[in-house]
C-alpha cells in the first residue's frame, strides 16, 4: 500500500552552502533533503520511501562544535510504500522457477510466491518456464492478483522481501 | 512483523500509525509520481540519475496498475468511495482492484463486512456501479 507519511528529520548543511540570501539556503537544504531521501531507501518501520511532496517547515538551525556545520530540522511530507500481512496485490511475474515464481510489485522485487502456494498450478519445464492449471496460466510479464502471508526487512540491503499465495477466491492471473 | 499482535491487513489489524495514515491509490500515486518526474526533468539535463530506484520502480509499476488516468476521474474515484464509512486502507484496496462484483470486493476486503458497519451488500453494489460509470466515461 502507498500512504502518505509526515517526517520529521535532521538536515546537515557544510558551512561552504549557507548564504545569507534565504532562498538559497532554502534550495540547499531541499537538496540535501531530498538526496538523504533518496540515498535511505527503506526502514523497517515505515517503508519505501519514494518521494517528498511537499517541505513544511524548516526550524532553527544549530551549530554544530568543531565542523561549523549547521544542523537544521525540517517536517515534511512524503510518498511511502510498505506490504501488509493480509493485504491483495496486484503484481508481475518477472521470473520462474522450478519451486515458484518472483513477482515485482511497487519498489519491491522480491515477492515470491512458491508452488506450495498456488496449488492448483503445475510448473511446466522449457526454455520459457511456465504455471498452468486447468483454466489459466502463469508466464513472465503477467498480472497475478496474489494475497501476502509474510514479509521481512533485511536491514544489510535496505530491502523487503515476501512471501505469497493464491488461496482464495478470485487469486491469480489477471 | 509487530509483536503485540498478529498483523492482518484482511481484518484491518494493521499498526496504528498505519490505520490513521493517509493512503494513495496506485492512480494518485501516478499523478504524484508523474508530476515529481516532470519537475526533476526542468531541474536537471539528465532526470533519470537523479531518481532513485524506488521511485523509478514505483513510477513504473502505478504506470501499469492505474485504473483511472485522468485526474477527475480519479478525484471522483475518492469522492465515490469516501462515502461509504470505508477505512483508508480498504478505500485504497478497492480503488486499486476495482472489483467487479460484489463477491470480489469482499473477498479482497474482508474487513468491510466485519466491523459493524452498516455496509450491505446493496451499498456495496451501488459502489460498483458508481465506479465502473466512472470508468466508462473516462
Amino acid at each position: 500500500m502507498f500512504l502518505q507519511s509526515q517526517l520529521s528529520w535532521n538536515v546537515i548543511i557544510p558551512p561552504e552552502s549557507l548564504d545569507s540570501n534565504g532562498l538559497a539556503l532554502q534550495k540547499a537544504i531541499i537538496i540535501r533533503l531530498m538526496d538523504d531521501f533518496a540515498a535511505k531507501k527503506a526502514t523497517k518501520d515505515l517503508g519505501y520511501f519514494l518521494a517528498v511532496t511537499t517541505l513544511d517547515k524548516i526550524g532553527e538551525g544549530k551549530i554544530r562544535e568543531r565542523t561549523g556545520d549547521v544542523l537544521f530540522p525540517v517536517e515534511f511530507s512524503c510518498i511511502t510504500f510498505k506490504i501488509f500481512k493480509g493485504e491483495v496485490l496486484e503484481g508481475v511475474v518477472h521470473k520462474i522457477l522450478k519451486h515458484g515464481v518472483f513477482l515485482r510489485c511497487g519498489p519491491m522485487d522480491k515477492i515470491y510466491l512458491s508452488h506450495q502456494k498456488m496449488p492448483d498450478y503445475r510448473y511446466v519445464p522449457g526454455e520459457n518456464p511456465i504455471f498452468i492449471s486447468e483454466t489459466s496460466k502463469i508466464e513472465k510479464d503477467v498480472t497475478v492478483r496474489f494475497m501476502v502471508i509474510g514479509e521481512q526487512y533485511v536491514e544489510a540491503e535496505a530491502d523487503f522481501r515476501a512471501v505469497v499465495g493464491l488461496n482464495g477466491d478470485f487469486l491469480g492471473p489477471v | 512483523m509487530s509483536g503485540e499482535e498478529e498483523e492482518n491487513a484482511a481484518e484491518l489489524k494493521i499498526g496504528d500509525e498505519f490505520l490513521k495514515a493517509k493512503c494513495l491509490m496506485n492512480c494518485e500515486v501516478s499523478l504524484i509520481l508523474e508530476h515529481k518526474y516532470e519537475q526533476l526533468q526542468q531541474m536537471s539535463e539528465d532526470p533519470m540519475n537523479q531518481m532513485s530506484q524506488v521511485f523509478e520502480k514505483s513510477l513504473q509499476y502505478v504506470k501499469r496498475f492505474s485504473r483511472y488516468k485522468n485526474p477527475d476521474s480519479v478525484r471522483q474515484v475518492r469522492e465515490i468511495l469516501s462515502r461509504y464509512q470505508l477505512a483508508e486502507f480498504e478505500l485504497c484496496v478497492l480503488g486499486n482492484l476495482c472489483p467487479e462484483t460484489v463477491e470480489e470486493a469482499i473477498a479482497m476486503v474482508p474487513s468491510i463486512k466485519n466491523r459493524g458497519r452498516a455496509l450491505d451488500d446493496d451499498a456495496i453494489e451501488k459502489m460498483l456501479n458508481d465506479l465502473s460509470l466512472v470508468k466508462k466515461f473516462e
